[in-house]
Parts: C-alpha cells; sequence; structure tokens
C-alpha cells in the first residue's frame, strides 16, 4: 500500500488545483473559526443583557465541539477535491492505463478509498490544532472534555469522502458527478429538515418521541452527531425538541459507511472500466 | 508455444454482440496482426485480455496462466488513445507508469530518446501534439523491456515519417525475439509489419493463421502474378507484352498496364523481355493477390458488412 500511496502522491504534488484547494482548506479552517469566535466575543462583550446568555465556545470545556462543528461547514472541500482527482483519472482514462500497466482493479479502488480516508485524517488533525490554539486563545484551562467531538468530525469527514467516491465511480464525469454531490447533499438536507419537523409534531401530538428521523438519512447521519455546544438558546428549545439519539445517528453512520465502501468497491471490481 | 489464447470469448452489450464466440493463439516471437475494419471489436477485444472490460463469457490466458495483474507488468501494452495525466510532463507519467509496473524507472531516458521525445520530456502532456502523444505512449510500452507487447492502432496521428519510424520499431523488436500482438484496420500495414493475422468483422474472427495463409493462400488465383509495368510509349509496351509468354492479360490502368501471368515469371524475365524488345521500362513492380480483394473475399463486400 505504502507504494501505491507514493504513485498517488506522485499525481497529487504537480496538480495546481490540489495545492490551492489544500491552502483554501488550511486557511478557511483557521479563518472560519476565528470568524465564529471573534463575532461571538463582541456580542458578549458589546450587546446589552447579552451577558445572561453568557457563552464561550472557544472555552475548553467547548472548543473542541465548536470547531468540529463550523469546520463542518467547508468539509465539502476536501470531498470535492476527491472527487476531481478521482473523475479526472475517467476523464483522462488514466484508470484504464493504470490498470493495463499493472495495478489491480482492487488495488486501484483500495488507493482511492486509502485516500479518503488520510484527506479525513488530516482535515482532523487540522481540526484538532485548531481547537487547541483557539481554546488556549480563549485563556482558559486545557481540557479534552469532549474531544469526542473530534472523533464524531473525522467521521462526518470519512463519510463525505466516501460519498465522494462513490459518487465518482457510479457518474464518472467530473462535472455531472459534483452537480449530483452537491444537488444530493441539498436535497438530503431538505428532506431532513421536513422529516424533523414532521417529528416534531408527531411528538406534541401524540408524545411519540422517535427522535430527529431526519438525522438518520446517509450523509445526515454522521452530520447530526455534530451540532453546536448546549447554549442557554438551545436549552430553552430543547423541551419541545424530540430527542436526539446520538447512538442510532452513529450507528447508522457507521453502516453507511460500510454501504459506502462496500457499494463503490463491488462496482469498480465488476463494472467495463 | 503460445503466449496468448482465447477460448470462446464475447462481450455483449446489451443486445449488441461486440465479440462472439472468438478463439485464437498467438504463437510466441511473432508479429501477431488483429485486423478489421472500425468497430469490428479489436478494441474490446483488447480490453478484455487487459482486465478493463469484463467478458460476457469464454476465457483467456498469458503463457497459460491465469491472467492477473502481476502479468500485465510485464506486457507492454498501448491501447485505444494515448492515456495520461494532462498537467505533467513526460517524465512524470513514465514514472507513475514505471513504478505501477514495479519496474523501467531507469528506461525512462531511453525510451524518450527512442521515440524522439527526450528534448520535451519537461513539458506537459496537454502541450504534446497528438503524434507526440502517441509516441509516448510507445515509449511508455518500452519501459522495463517487456517480451510481450500490445498496440492498439500504433500509427494513429503519427505523420509518414514516424509512421516508418514505428513499423520498423516494431520489427526490430520482433527480431529482438519479443512478441506483439497489434491491432489495425489498415491492410497495408498488416502485411508490412504481420507475421501472422486474425480477421475480425462485426465480433466474429473470420480466419487467422500466418499473413502468408491468409491473404496469399494457394489456389488458382493466388498462383497468378500481377506486375504493374510502365513505359514512355505505352501503347509499344502493350503490343509487346501481349506477345510475352505466359502473360494472360494486359489492362490499362492510367499511365500503367497491369498484366496477369503466371507464377513461373518474373519481374527480371518481364525487364529482359521488354529490353529485348526495344522498350525500356520505368517501372516495374510486382503485386502479389491483392490484399483489398482478398480481405473483402474473406470479409464480404460492403453491403453485407
Amino acid at each position: 500500500m505504502t507504494d501505491l500511496l507514493k504513485i498517488e502522491w506522485i499525481k497529487l504534488r504537480k496538480y495546481i488545483v490540489f495545492k490551492l484547494m489544500a491552502i483554501f482548506f488550511a486557511v478557511g479552517v483557521v479563518a472560519l473559526n476565528y470568524i465564529v469566535y471573534t463575532v461571538n466575543k463582541n456580542i458578549v462583550n458589546n450587546v446589552p443583557g447579552a451577558g445572561l446568555v453568557s457563552f464561550s465556545p472557544y472555552d475548553f470545556k467547548n472548543t473542541w465541539q465548536s470547531t468540529s462543528y463550523a469546520t463542518g461547514f467547508i468539509l465539502i472541500l476536501p470531498s470535492l477535491l476527491l472527487m476531481l482527482l478521482f473523475t479526472n483519472e475517467y476523464t483522462y482514462k488514466t484508470h484504464r492505463q493504470n490498470i493495463i500497466d499493472g495495478l489491480s482493479r482492487r488495488q486501484f479502488i483500495s488507493v482511492k478509498i486509502a485516500m479518503a480516508f488520510i484527506f479525513a485524517l488530516v482535515s482532523t488533525v487540522l481540526v484538532f490544532f485548531t481547537a487547541l490554539g483557539f481554546g488556549f486563545a480563549s485563556g482558559t484551562t486545557f481540557s479534552f472534555h469532549g474531544v469526542v467531538f473530534v472523533a464524531y468530525f473525522f467521521l462526518k469527514a470519512l463519510s463525505y469522502n466516501m460519498v465522494a467516491v462513490l459518487f465518482s465511480v457510479l457518474i464518472r464525469r467530473t462535472g455531472f458527478a459534483t452537480g449530483v454531490f452537491f444537488i444530493y447533499t441539498g436535497a438530503e438536507n431538505i428532506i431532513s429538515q421536513l422529516l424533523n419537523v414532521l417529528c416534531i409534531k408527531i411528538k406534541r401530538e401524540d408524545g411519540t418521541d422517535l427522535g430527529n428521523i431526519g438525522d438518520y438519512l446517509p450523509m445526515n447521519a454522521s452530520d447530526s452527531l455534530l451540532a453546536f455546544p448546549d447554549n442557554p438558546i438551545k436549552n430553552l428549545s430543547k423541551a419541545i425538541m424530540p430527542t436526539d439519539y446520538t447512538w442510532i445517528a452513529f450507528s447508522l453512520a457507521l453502516f453507511y459507511l460500510v454501504v459506502f465502501y462496500l457499494w463503490s468497491r463491488w462496482k469498480f471490481l465488476k463494472a467495463d472500466l | 508455444m503460445s503466449v496468448l489464447s482465447i477460448d470462446k470469448l464475447s462481450k455483449n452489450y446489451r443486445s449488441i454482440k461486440a465479440l462472439d464466440n472468438v478463439s485464437f493463439t498467438v504463437p510466441s516471437q511473432t508479429v501477431f496482426g488483429i485486423l478489421g475494419p472500425n468497430g469490428s471489436g479489436k478494441t474490446t477485444l483488447l480490453g478484455i485480455i487487459m482486465d478493463i472490460l469484463k467478458a460476457s463469457s469464454g476465457s483467456y490466458n498469458w503463457n497459460g496462466q491465469q491472467s492477473t495483474n502481476e502479468v500485465r507488468k510485464k506486457i507492454g501494452t498501448l491501447l485505444e488513445t494515448p492515456n495520461f495525466y494532462h498537467y505533467m510532463n513526460a517524465e512524470d507519467n513514465l514514472l507513475i507508469a514505471a513504478r505501477i509496473k514495479g519496474r523501467g524507472e531507469g528506461d525512462i531516458e531511453k525510451v524518450l530518446r527512442i521515440v524522439n521525445l527526450y528534448e520535451r520530456r519537461k513539458s506537459k502532456f496537454s502541450t504534446y501534439s497528438l503524434g507526440m502523444k502517441q509516441r509516448l505512449a510507445i515509449a511508455s510500452t518500452l519501459l522495463g523491456d517487456p517480451d510481450i507487447l500490445v498496440f492498439d492502432e500504433p500509427t494513429n496521428g503519427l505523420d509518414p515519417a514516424g509512421i516508418a519510424e514505428i513499423r520498423e520499431l516494431i520489427k526490430q523488436l520482433n527480431r529482438q525475439g519479443k512478441t506483439i500482438i497489434m491491432a489495425s484496420h489498415i491492410l497495408d500495414e498488416v502485411e508490412k509489419v504481420c507475421t501472422h493475422v486474425a480477421i475480425i468483422q462485426k465480433g466474429v474472427m473470420k480466419t487467422y493463421g500466418s499473413v502468408q495463409d491468409v491473404l496469399h493462400p494457394s489456389g488458382v488465383q493466388a498462383s497468378k502474378v500481377q506486375i504493374e509495368i510502365a513505359a514512355a510509349d505505352t501503347d509499344k509496351l502493350r503490343t509487346i507484352l501481349q506477345g510475352m509468354p505466359g502473360v494472360e492479360s494486359v489492362t490499362a490502368a492510367e499511365q500503367e498496364l497491369l498484366i496477369l501471368c503466371d507464377e513461373s515469371v518474373s519481374a527480371e524475365q518481364v525487364n529482359k523481355y521488354c529490353f529485348e524488345q526495344g522498350v525500356i521500362l520505368n517501372k516495374l513492380q510486382v503485386k502479389r493477390k491483392s490484399l483489398e480483394t482478398r480481405f473483402l473475399e474473406i470479409t464480404g463486400k460492403q453491403s453485407d458488412r
């Protein structure tokens, strides 16, 4: 596998889009969190009465969760890059050439999945250090409280990346694949919101608490593991909201990962390339 | 000893039969041509034996072994179009191929020189002309000095000099003892380069064997020799040729004459005879049985294609 990854690296290192995306994402993670950090600080300090709902998302008890949550909004960047890299192989038919030259189909798809894993890992490491930095910047004492959210972030990143791999294998064409990826993500969010509203209605009307069913959809399962930390406003709304069944979302997220993995692998091993 | 043996290979795309029960074997150290019109299934066939297409039924093996990626590492293949990373230069593209093969990394400079691309080794692939791309693809097949080479339309996109060079390269590789499997729709190319040929049409194998056997089978027709001949005074030439023993017919073809004669008649005899009759030839070319004619005999006329 190391040899295969070295070959992937040769493909990556000269790819200008990779360099741009990597810089953009790294800067983006820090900048995005910095915005949340600053806005929150200014509200607490300057808006009269805001002190009542006083809440510091980047204190060490919250920073792991806040950073993971906020970064989720630009997590689509690494998966897009992954998708570009994969669908480019189809566009230039280099996937064929790699196999003709002696990779097995299994090796080819495995190294792409390994790349999805590595991209998720690197994003997670970036989040970890960003969270650490803002934690210290908030002037609080170091703590690993809530560091599990960084693990959830990894799960979410891996889910996005695996969806990117799956869509690449199924759709092949760069523009079409990225388009479908965006539309699917958007559509799933809308459906998820509708389902969640339905859950609120059911809970209010006959007290049955199904949890947020919308969170059980393929991409939302891992999304739902990350929310903004508990804060006074959120706590107020909790009474009417269905319970978050984290364990269900977590199990489903893992289940979907396995599906994405097996499906893309199966497709690549069986199809005409 | 056969390098490749193909057994009842079929490939269906829904209702279309791209390949129908194709079987043949490629003997070692031959230049084996797969000849057929466009869309006859040549590339499909090569795609299957390279594991990028899945056969609907049938099997194949390389050197008597089941095909694996390890086997492919020892075969140099150019399939359909040159497939390279557009944003990378020739050297890096070849580096990827060599790394995948696990051999030939030290050959990069050598193969680039063989195809005359060494000067442009640092240029991005996207800046290459069609002919250069084709030459880079051929360079890539030579990495690691494989014993088997597979070329799909190797002279595609090349200029006449390039075509001649590549044909010479193929013959040279064959002289070194390598087996070359080559798909082509150009009859002339197959005759010039190949030792063996399989003719495929609409996915069906029509015939295969040595070029001599397939394109020039012994028989009544084949025992005739066709000679293209010309001189300044065409009329006089025609008159004397009609009187030459062994000549069966003389037909005019533009500025020259086409004679059909016995196999026993040699070019030397014709030349001598004409000279003695006071006609100096300015063209004398022996044609064996017309390739086109033979090809059409095998594949049928346009209407049943």
